[in-house]
């Protein structure tokens, strides 16, 4: 398996007013699962093109194990990639797409056959070999796709938004067949996607990327704990962070808070904590998570607040109840316990966990760090 | 990459050659009709006329022979008008009729009945020709620009009826249903609702059957007669006239004229005319 | 309560029923004529004609029923056979070098060309003139003598010679040049649809798989338009086998009758010689010819589309 790694990849399109990539510093070691997330136009796309080399790089250098190919043929780099529309080759049987590459490599016949019986196995399609592609599912249709990459053994797999042409049953399927197949083989893996479920669910890393630079990069766990910014803040996760705005303030006990309006516009205060205090005066976000606002009851402390608060919406998901409240005009989402009695427009108590919460400027949107 | 810029010039070479290879005929035509009957014979076919005349313009348009008559292609190119306009006004009708009617209102039947018109498309004109003159003959139509224009009219329906169901099929038939629910009828629907929206496909249809009915040779020299007859047999009848000395200046005159209109129109509306070109390969 | 209940429902379903009624009979109304039209017109003088094929008819139609005499005297006819001879030799060349010609112009034009509008207009103009107008170019750049062979004279090939429009063996394929120059723009038309029809992800895979340019359109690309050569070579061969104006203009079937084809062979006769019978049974032939293609290219068509 290879590294791979991106070095200040910029790109600009000729004709346009903009660059589309626009200094992209990733590494990634061999063997990793490398998910590259971000909503439409943010470049996640150009990228994976210019790392197959079905585009040109502005400026920049990408490097296969230790190889530089910036200016080398998708061909001549040694690794195979899956599409979202699967671009299998309708002239073909399922078998001769698979050992297309292959033969272009000019492999003895007994090993195309042998590797095309391997990788139609192991993905479990080898009743389909003598099947063309319009004969088969969506489903079938991606495995061969993923086929034709496997058999090629190349040192680096690229997969561009390959599952989302399939329904949701079938889109989770082939999501834990990727990652049984990603621990069975150890292979490096680039992956597309905008469904930041997946991300989370197969990523060893995710470069998350907005408007052409990578905003950050990180495990899941990183991403989604301690996001750098407000935008990877609201990116990851579903239902999304909440956002609160405020201005620090401190009371006489020397209790940094932020001071917010209910639904029926009185005041009330949520205790930060105590680190807050070198930020006093300074206009605030506060990002907190649904499942950090709670009915629990929990031991008192300096970042505990419990709040009366009247639920405007009640969304019963199954293992939990999603309640919608209001704050400084906004709706605040939290969740609730799945046995939790309550209607709408009835006042409830509820927790919020500030030990959870990540701060950000009101203004930069940028993470406050605090010690 | 320079690999690249090399294989790119050699690209646009090849391209720009074939141009010059499509364009050729049209700039002989163009300066032999400037020529005058001894420069041509001095030069050849791509050399510049020693002086530029319109001479043979005006005896092609005024003076040449054409058969038997002496009076230039002017009147056959008003024949043509003649004939083609009617022609092409009602067979559109026609097809826009039909296809509504096939597609939106089946009846038992209606898709039979539009296979049999579309293997109308298909057969060599030659098994009706006999038929046809004997018909019009009885009608009294024989040798008329009515007869012919009947004629167009007649064979140009399959393919007006193809055009328009092949694009009528496009248009969602809820479209029709919520209106009949709205208490509207037959043509209501039609003159309100699909007409409308027919714009792009009268455009084709009328070029394509504009294009096809100017420059139709078989119909006009079997159903035209001395006066009558369309300016492709007229072109024709100049070409191929063995009197005297070959002007050829004056062949290509008229040849320019004969083709005018369908360039013309072919440059103004290209587009529409290779949507023609690919609107009756739409298979239901 | 109910008398009044009852009789507005009587008068209501009297009243719709006429409305109603008309609504069904319009569309139908609507269609009859060009019913009538295509069957009479379309069938009926098929009919007609091949009855007339199956008389003794000279230069009136008679009905004097021979059996299929006339169709015997055409296979005895030399000029009719010249001119079978020549719609294959013509026919096959036209098809081929026109597709050969628009697969190339389309492959290249595909190839993100700057000015490819302009290119295109170019390529495709011929196809709006009528072929009296083409026949009548070609003859004068074809002439003998004043024409090509001249052209190259003066540019120093003196021994060159083109005299192919006045030579019965060669005659024939004077129709091929002119035919494909004005064809052969609407089949690169066709197939530069078709090459932009097809999935570019397919290329890019091909691409990565190691395949250059060329495999790429030999084994992919190429294989996936079969449904456009197929349609190419229908509608070419249509053209083939239709073609008469393009002969009249040009040769007039000659020098004798070297370069005739079915079509003027059908016409002469019918029209000139006075011998409708034989006409008939031509035009019968040239019927069956196009049958012969259609047919097995529609019951391909239905088969491929009940079998998905």
């Amino acid at each position: 398996m290879a590294t791979l790694d991106l070095k200040q990849i910029r790109k600009t399109y000729p004709k346009a007013d903009q660059e589309t990539l626009k200094g992209i510093d990733i590494s990634i070691e061999s063997g990793e699962f490398l998910i590259l997330v971000g909503p439409s136009g943010c470049g996640k796309s150009t990228l994976m093109n210019t790392i197959a080399g079905l585009e040109d790089i502005s400026s920049g250098h990408i490097v296969i194990d230790g190889r530089e190919v910036s200016q080398v043929e998708p061909k001549d780099r040694d690794i195979a990639m899956v599409f979202q529309s699967y671009a299998l080759y309708p002239n073909m049987t399922v078998y001769g797409n698979i050992a297309f590459g292959l033969k272009i490599r000019k492999m003895p016949q007994e090993e195309i056959n042998t590797e095309v019986q391997r990788v139609a196995k192991m993905l479990q399609i080898d009743h389909l070999l003598d099947r063309k592609p319009s004969q088969l599912s969506g489903g079938q249709r991606q495995r061969v796709a993923m086929g034709r990459a496997l058999a090629r053994r190349p040192k680096l797999y690229l997969f561009d938004e390959p599952l989302s042409n399939l329904d949701a049953k079938l889109r989770v399927e082939m999501r834990h067949q990727i990652k049984r197949l990603h621990q069975q083989l150890n292979t490096t893996i680039v992956y597309v996607t905008h469904d930041q479920i997946e991300a989370m669910t197969l990523a060893d890393r995710i470069a998350v990327m907005k408007e052409g630079e990578v905003q950050q990069l990180g495990t899941p766990n990183d991403i989604y704990s301690a996001p750098n910014n407000m935008f990877v803040a609201s990116f990851m996760g579903s239902p999304s962070m909440n956002f609160i705005a405020g201005c620090v303030h401190r009371n006489d006990a020397g209790q940094p808070y932020i001071e917010m309006l209910d639904s029926n516009q009185d005041p009330k205060q949520l205790s930060l904590p105590l680190a807050m205090s070198e930020y006093e005066g300074k206009d605030i976000v506060v990002g907190l998570r649904p499942e950090h606002i709670t009915d629990k009851v929990m031991p008192d402390s300096d970042t505990l607040t419990r709040l009366e608060l009247s639920l405007d919406v009640l969304e019963p998901t199954g293992p939990d109840v999603i309640a919608m409240f209001t704050l400084n005009d906004q709706e605040i989402a939290c969740r609730l316990a799945p046995t939790f009695l309550a209607k709408a427009g009835q006042v409830v108590p509820l927790s919020f966990d500030l030990s959870k919460a990540v701060f950000f400027d009101a203004k930069t949107e940028q993470r406050l760090d605090i010690v | 990459m320079n690999n690249l810029k090399l294989s790119r010039l050699f690209l646009y070479a090849i391209l720009i050659t074939f141009c010059l290879v499509y364009m050729m005929p049209l700039v002989v035509m163009v300066m032999t009709s400037l020529k005058t009957l001894p420069d041509i014979k001095a030069g050849n076919i791509m050399s510049l006329p020693q002086e530029w005349v319109f001479d043979a313009w005006y005896k092609a348009w005024g003076g040449a022979c054409t058969g038997i008559t002496c009076e230039g292609v002017k009147g056959y190119f008003w024949n043509s008008f003649q004939m083609v306009i009617p022609a092409v006004v009602v067979s559109t009708l026609i097809g826009a009729f039909n296809g509504y009617v096939v597609t939106k209102w089946q009846f038992k039947g209606s898709n039979l009945f539009f296979s049999l018109l579309l293997f109308g498309c298909f057969i060599p004109f030659q098994v009706i020709l006999l038929p046809m003159a004997a018909v019009l003959g009885k009608l009294g139509m024989a040798n008329t620009t009515m007869g012919l224009a009947l004629v167009h009219v007649i064979y140009g329906a399959a393919f007006t009826t193809l055009f328009f169901r092949n694009f009528y099929i496009g248009i969602p038939d809820e479209l029709v249903k919520a209106a009949k629910l709205d208490g509207a009828g037959f043509f209501t629907i039609f003159f309100r609702i699909l007409l409308p929206l027919s714009t792009p496909i009268i455009m084709v249809t009328v070029i394509w059957q504009f294009t096809s009915i100017w420059n139709d040779f078989l119909f006009g020299v079997v159903y035209s007669g001395a006066d009558t007859q369309p300016i492709t047999v007229a072109l024709n009848n100049l070409v191929n006239t063995s009197t005297g000395v070959k002007e050829y200046n004056v062949d290509m005159a008229a040849a320019i004229i004969a083709g005018l209109p369908t360039l013309v129109v072919y440059v103004l509306a290209g587009k529409y005319f290779v949507r023609g070109l690919t609107a009756g390969s739409v298979k239901g | 309560m109910e008398q009044t209940i009852t009789h507005s429902t009587t008068s209501n379903v009297v009243r719709l029923s006429f409305a109603d009624r008309l609504q069904h009979w319009l569309p139908k109304i609507v269609l009859a004529p060009t019913m009538l039209i295509t069957v009479v017109c379309i069938y009926g003088y098929i009919f007609w004609t091949a009855l007339l094929s199956l008389t003794n008819s000279r230069f009136l139609p008679s009905f004097n029923f021979v059996g299929f005499a006339q169709y015997e005297k055409l296979m005895d006819n030399d000029r009719w056979m010249t001119s079978i001879a020549n719609l294959g030799i013509f026919g096959v060349l036209f098809i081929v070098v026109s597709i050969a010609l628009g697969v190339m112009l389309a492959i290249l034009l595909d190839q993100n060309i700057r000015q490819e509008g302009a290119i295109r207009t170019i390529y495709l103009y011929p196809m709006a003139l009528s072929f009296i107008v083409t026949g009548t170019a070609w003859k004068w750049i074809l002439n003998p003598g004043l024409g090509i062979e001249k052209l190259m004279h003066d540019w120093g090939f003196e021994s060159f010679k083109f005299d192919w429009l006045v030579n019965s063996e060669m005659s024939v394929y004077t129709l091929v040049i002119a035919a494909v120059w004005q064809s052969s723009g609407f089949v690169m038309a066709m197939f530069l649809a078709g090459l932009r029809s097809i999935d570019s992800s397919i290329v890019k895979a091909a691409q990565i798989d190691g395949a250059n340019l060329t495999t790429i359109y030999w084994r992919i690309i190429l294989p996936c338009l079969r449904p456009v050569f197929l349609s190419a070579v229908i509608i070419t061969s249509h053209i083939a086998i239709k073609s008469f104006d393009l002969v009249t203009v040009m040769t007039a079937g000659g020098p004798g009758y070297s370069s005739d084809l079915p079509a003027l062979f059908m016409y002469a006769h019918s029209f000139t010689r006075g011998q409708i019978g034989l006409g008939a049974a031509s035009a019968m032939m040239m019927l069956a010819g196009i049958l012969a293609i259609l047919v097995p290219y529609l019951y391909s068509e239905l088969r491929e589309k009940s079998s998905e």
